[in-house]
């Protein structure tokens, strides 16, 4: 123990009881204190932020950590038959701003600054990353308002300002320079993102459709908005761990939903056969002055698939929203610079009590909506149309298949017939004077009202109506297909109210309305056996990794008629164009079966002209139905176009969908059966004798003409190899000198067959005859495949279209 | 060589004492605790900083390793030495908290001049030093209370009744050490060093009180020091908006980006951990959330980490460090140990009282770190040297009379 000396005591620090006791018990508090109870409500609070609001905070702290990103799922691709692609996804990127981020990287730059200037180091060489800078620079890369771009970046809290959607690809270049070059990757970001893609433009654009881009690239139209779940895919996200600056930490917590890319669909429609259609309908449409368009559809009989389907005003799907037909284009100008006034819109609006300013306004974005929504609809499913005469091969195959008529059955026609229960004034055929008398297949070749009418008669309204059903004119054809009415479309009388004039009228195809559609898979049915096949243009979807998904069957609705009725409906329509009504869709070399049809409207002087077409006529590969909407007659009430085109099925639909078939036949390879006529090639006869030649050129169909006098041939036209119609003369040179001048060719339009041939020949030229070429002396040249006035070599074959002007009359 | 021998003093015998197992324990457990929590929560910090990932990591686990060494070095000295030294520690931080005003540095970083740079030792805040200084310098004083000569005044000074009667109640006695701690605690308020001086004043007080200081003292001082708290919370405009970003942290005028921020990104980190924590080294909030997470937000990755269970045991250790602490305190030989000890246990369980309350938003923010856990070398290298004094002084508890 210690001792010290204090003064004169000794003081002995000694136990002390009494101080210890108190260290003691003072100490013993203070344990109490800090070594149990503070710690109390720590575990307290602990326990509420840990176990009681983890989860709230647990969210809180997640959705700050983490940035969840959208994968868009690639949308499916739309082939044709022949795997063309007709619709296709390709990426593009959408600008996204950040404000919150940018105004950080400007924090960031002027602390380099004011770094440097402290330091004396380097300032960055970069410029200051202000808004206006940013904003300057980014409106002249994408072409915007700076101060557009500025209100934008005004949004200080926002971490996403899409200034601009999906650029192309040299924008998103030039962005991601300006981005690098600046240091402004921590607040302006290129996001990803797809574009729809039409490679092939217009073609099939109704069927196809387009998507809305504006709302997230969601088909809007057509087989991409039928279509739409199966294209989509499932959009995938990405939830990346970042850190408290907003870099992301690539290596954790990283999160990746997959997208799921959509499926494709593969298309019945041949892109070959599809373009074919829309030229001959566009063709049309400029020839004949059509001022509602058409439609032309081209259908596999024998499946109900659909091989072509053009519809016209069209568009082109890559920007819907672009008017380019130039019918439409001359209805807006109307429009704005007059008819206005005829729009609902505007007199609705004057009603209203707008201004006429505004109600012009009205008028105007009325009809630029109106031909917006036409140019989109697929109108060969969507709207009906009366039929005409088309109709009659549905009737026709009732009353064989019922055995109502027989190809022996004669009609007389005498230019009109009364109907009973009919007041007004008697129903006339397209020919005033009468056809006289005829038997069944002329009645039909005549497109003869009065006969149909008889047929009708014969058929009864029980049966006719039982086949209107059967025919599926009641229902809908259920094709895989946006746009067709739930219903149908058709509008048809109930067969309640369906009365002895309606069966009257209903025999010739007026008086109701269907569906293109419905006509053509009815006329599938009638000359393909009797099936009645559920039409479809999506042959097959494929996932992303090309599995097949689901493969469409051919789906035979219901048989109709028998095989037997179906071979005689072919026979007697194949006379239609075998010298009726639809001559002019003859084409050398096929056998083409059909009808024709000039549908009446409600509106004066708008018909629709129709030619519903099959061939080969024995063995339909393709079924046709090509119709033009109101052509424009020369003066009101008119019956011709001011190009001289008589107004009828036969005369404007018939020509076109010859020259389809033909095509369409051709590329199908589908063999010519050729007659008397038909193109032969020209033997090589060079150093044969005179009767060697003369049987060479015999066994080729080939007559000859000598000129020279030679034991050998020295030289003829046309030379070795040319094809030329069979029974055409070939010069052949015995010693002569061969003419190697050339030829002008003349001018053919308006001449006759055989003057056209003779005028030819006087120039050692050939003459290859197409259109209606077989019916009488009506015949008159309409165009050549080489223009009058170019110069050609003797022997070469000019190949001449000619028409039938006497084809048809009205109401056929 | 002949090596010259003598006997060991009886001092010097009882410095040889056996050390405190458990509290030892408890310390390195506690410190290599640390430094693995320190490695976790400040790579990204140092990997943004542009710093090898385990820059801090080593410096914490270099200081760590010298600062056990140093414990155990310091626990071999006679605890009585201290008695001797605890002037000059103490002069030694009053020196130096009057040097950090002039030469200190830290405004820049936190806004106040608490740290000073000496050679060798490098940077640090002398307010460690102060903490210590006092409560050795308290100790020291107060273990000698009972035997201290009274002074008296004159008999004939007018005053010497009062004087007389002060001293008999007790109210002279702790004057020279209000002094002291007035004189520190305005000095690191100066800096300003608010949770500094709240420390040393509980450290001082702690020692204060278990010397014996009459009780009135603490209740007035209590209530006092209540009034004034009360005072500046309502009347002060600052304290004010911290008071009103402890209730709501979202409500500090920028949306919880603002002052708010710090005490929101800890919730998120303690939130998160729920019951068994996102991992050792998963934690989320490290990663430039919350700033401080090596620091003074250290708990709040160990709690995101380590979950409810993992700080609760982490909190458990501190507690037994505290309880065997006061244990070595009342076992102690002396009083001079018990009060030195005391001091040191008091202010390490306020220490970790007052961190974790903060980063949990019990109470409204202060810069105060986590012995043992926080990143700072000498601070660690500081508790770890007290600790040593603690270990010390148990080395001297006698041993239980045999029956």
């Amino acid at each position: 123990m210690a001792q010290r000396k204090r003064g004169n005591r000794i003081v002995r620090q000694r136990p002390d009881r009494r101080a210890n006791r108190t260290i003691l018990i003072r100490s013993l508090f203070l344990m109490a204190i800090f070594g149990l109870l503070a710690f109390i409500p720590l575990f307290v609070k602990l326990w509420q932020i840990q176990i009681s609001q983890h989860d709230y905070y647990q969210d809180l702290a997640v959705k700050q950590q983490t940035r969840d990103s959208t994968v868009t799922a690639n949308r499916g691709t739309i082939y044709d038959s022949k795997g063309e692609v007709l619709a296709m996804s390709a990426t593009v990127y959408d600008v996204q701003l950040s404000p919150r981020d940018l105004q950080e990287t400007l924090e960031t730059y002027q602390e380099k600054v004011e770094k440097a200037q402290e330091d004396g180091g380097k300032l960055p060489d970069y410029p200051e990353p202000t808004d206006q800078f940013i904003a300057e620079n980014l409106a002249a890369i994408l072409d915007l308002e700076v101060d557009d771009v500025l209100d934008h970046l005004q949004n200080k809290n926002s971490q996403y300002e899409i200034i601009k959607k999906k650029i192309e690809p040299e924008e998103s270049e030039a962005v991601q320079e300006f981005i690098t070059e600046n240091h402004l990757s921590h607040g302006i970001y290129l996001m990803p993102t797809s574009k729809r893609y039409y490679p092939k433009g217009s073609l099939a654009a109704q069927v196809v459709g387009w998507v809305n881009p504006n709302l997230d690239n969601q088909g809007a139209y057509g087989l991409e908005a039928q279509f739409e779940s199966i294209l989509s895919g499932q959009t995938g996200r990405v939830v990346t761990a970042k850190d408290g600056v907003g870099t992301e930490l690539l290596y954790r917590f990283e999160d990746y939903y997959d997208a799921t890319d959509g499926s494709n669909l593969t298309l019945t429609i041949d892109s070959t056969i599809q373009s074919y259609c829309e030229s001959i309908l566009q063709e049309g449409v400029e020839q004949f002055e059509v001022q509602n368009g058409g439609f032309c559809i081209a259908m596999d009989p024998n499946t109900g698939a659909i091989l072509g389907w053009a519809n016209s005003p069209s568009f082109d799907p890559n920007d819907p929203w672009d008017v380019s037909d130039p019918v439409l284009l001359q209805y807006l100008e109307d429009i704005k610079s007059g008819e206005y006034t005829k729009e609902e819109a505007y007199q609705k609006a004057l009603a209203e009590g707008a201004s006429t300013e505004e109600a012009y306004e009205d008028a105007v974005s009325a009809a630029e909506t109106e031909v917006l929504t036409t140019q989109w609809t697929n109108r060969a499913v969507r709207l009906s149309y009366e039929p005409g005469s088309t109709f009659k091969c549905m009737v026709l195959a009732a009353a064989l298949e019922e055995g109502v008529v027989s190809e022996s059955d004669h009609f007389y026609c005498s230019g009109s017939v009364a109907v009973e229960g009919w007041n007004g004034p008697p129903i006339r055929c397209s020919d005033r004077d009468g056809h006289g008398d005829q038997d069944l297949a002329k009645a039909v070749a005549n497109s003869c009202n009065p006969a149909f009418i008889a047929i009708g008669q014969k058929l009864g309204a029980e049966k006719f109506y039982d086949y209107l059903e059967d025919f599926g004119f009641l229902e809908p054809t259920n094709i895989d297909m946006q746009g067709e009415p739930t219903g149908g479309g058709q509008i048809i009388w109930s067969r309640e109210s369906f009365t002895n004039v309606n069966l009257a009228t209903a025999s010739f195809g007026q008086r109701f309305q269907v569906t293109p559609l419905q006509l053509i898979t009815a006329a599938s049915s009638v000359v393909n056996g009797g099936h009645l096949m559920q039409p479809y243009v999506v042959s097959q979807i494929t996932d992303a990794d090309g599995n097949v998904l689901q493969h469409t069957e051919p789906t035979e609705v219901r048989q109709v008629i028998s095989e037997q009725t179906s071979e005689r409906c072919r026979a007697i329509l194949e006379k239609v164009v075998d010298g009726g009504t639809g001559k002019n869709a003859a084409v050398e070399g096929y056998r083409i079966g059909g009808k024709t049809g000039s549908s009446e409207t409600t509106e004066d002087d708008r018909t629709i002209v129709s030619f519903l077409g099959f061939a080969p006529a024995d063995d339909p590969q393709v079924v046709i139905l090509l119709a033009y909407d109101n052509p424009k007659p020369a003066y009101p009430g008119g019956n011709t176009t001011a190009g001289g085109w008589y107004i009828s099925g036969g005369n404007m639909a018939a020509i076109k969908a010859g020259e389809l078939l033909e095509k369409i036949l051709d590329y199908l390879g589908v063999e010519k059966s050729y007659s008397a006529t038909a193109d032969v090639l020209v033997p090589n006869l060079t150093g044969l004798n005179l009767a060697d030649a003369t049987s060479a050129l015999k066994k080729n169909n080939l007559s000859i003409r000598v000129v020279g006098d030679g034991d050998t041939v020295t030289g003829q036209i046309p030379a070795n190899g040319a094809s030329i119609p069979g029974g055409s003369e070939v010069v052949v040179y015995m010693g002569a000198e061969v003419p190697t001048d050339q030829v002008t060719v003349p001018n053919l339009d308006g001449l006759s067959m055989d003057q056209a041939k003779e005028k030819l020949s006087a120039l050692g030229l050939y003459l290859k005859a197409t259109g209606a070429t077989e019916y009488g002396a009506n015949l008159v040249a309409y165009d050549q495949s080489i223009a009058a006035g170019t110069s050609v070599d003797r022997g070469t074959t000019i190949e001449v279209r000619f028409t039938d002007s006497t084809a048809s009359g009205a109401g056929l | 060589m002949k090596k010259r021998r003598r006997d060991l003093t009886v001092m010097q015998q009882l410095a040889r004492g056996p050390i405190d197992i458990p509290f030892l324990m408890l310390v390195v457990i506690l410190t290599v605790i640390g430094v693995i929590m320190v490695f976790s929560a400040s790579y990204p910090t140092a990997m943004n900083e542009g710093l090898s990932p385990t820059n801090y990591f080593f410096k914490q686990a270099t200081f760590g390793g010298v600062g056990l060494v140093a414990m155990y070095l310091i626990s071999k000295i006679n605890y009585q030495t201290f008695r001797g030294l605890s002037v000059f520690v103490l002069a030694i931080s009053i020196i130096l908290l009057v040097l950090v005003i002039p030469f200190g540095y830290g405004r820049s970083t936190v806004g106040a001049q608490r740290w000073i740079s000496l050679p060798i030792i490098g940077g640090f805040q002398p307010s460690e030093i102060a903490k210590v200084g006092v409560i050795m310098y308290f100790a020291a004083r107060l273990s000698k209370r009972n035997t201290e000569k009274h002074k008296r005044l004159p008999p004939r000074h007018p005053l010497s009744g009062l004087y007389a009667w002060l001293d008999e109640k007790g109210v002279l006695e702790p004057i020279p050490y209000f002094v002291v701690l007035g004189l520190v605690a305005i000095l690191m308020l100066m800096e300003p060093h608010m949770s500094g001086t709240i420390l040393v004043l509980m450290g001082g007080a702690s020692v204060l009180f278990a010397a014996g200081i009459r009780l009135y003292w603490f209740i007035g001082g209590g209530t006092a020091a209540a009034a004034g708290l009360f005072f500046i919370m309502t009347q002060t405009s600052y304290m004010a908006t911290r008071l009103a970003i402890w209730k709501d942290p979202w409500n500090d005028g920028m949306n919880g980006r603002g002052s708010g921020f710090q005490t929101i990104q800890s919730l998120y980190a303690i939130g998160s951990g729920g019951l068994l924590g996102v991992g050792l080294g998963k934690s989320r909030q490290k990663f430039l959330y919350l700033p401080e997470s090596e620091n003074d937000y250290i708990f709040s990755i160990v709690c995101e980490e380590l979950g409810f269970i993992g700080a609760a045991i982490i909190i458990l250790l501190f507690v037994l460090l505290i309880i065997r602490g006061y244990w070595i305190a009342v076992h102690a030989r002396d009083r001079f140990g018990a009060l030195l000890v005391v001091g040191i246990t008091t202010l390490t369980a306020v220490q970790v009282f007052l961190n974790i309350a903060v980063v949990t938003n019990l109470i409204p923010s202060t810069g105060i770190s986590l012995p043992f856990f926080s990143y700072g070398g000498t601070a660690l290298m500081i508790q770890l040297g007290e600790m040593g004094m603690v270990l010390s002084v148990s080395r001297q508890i006698p041993a239980p009379k045999q029956e």
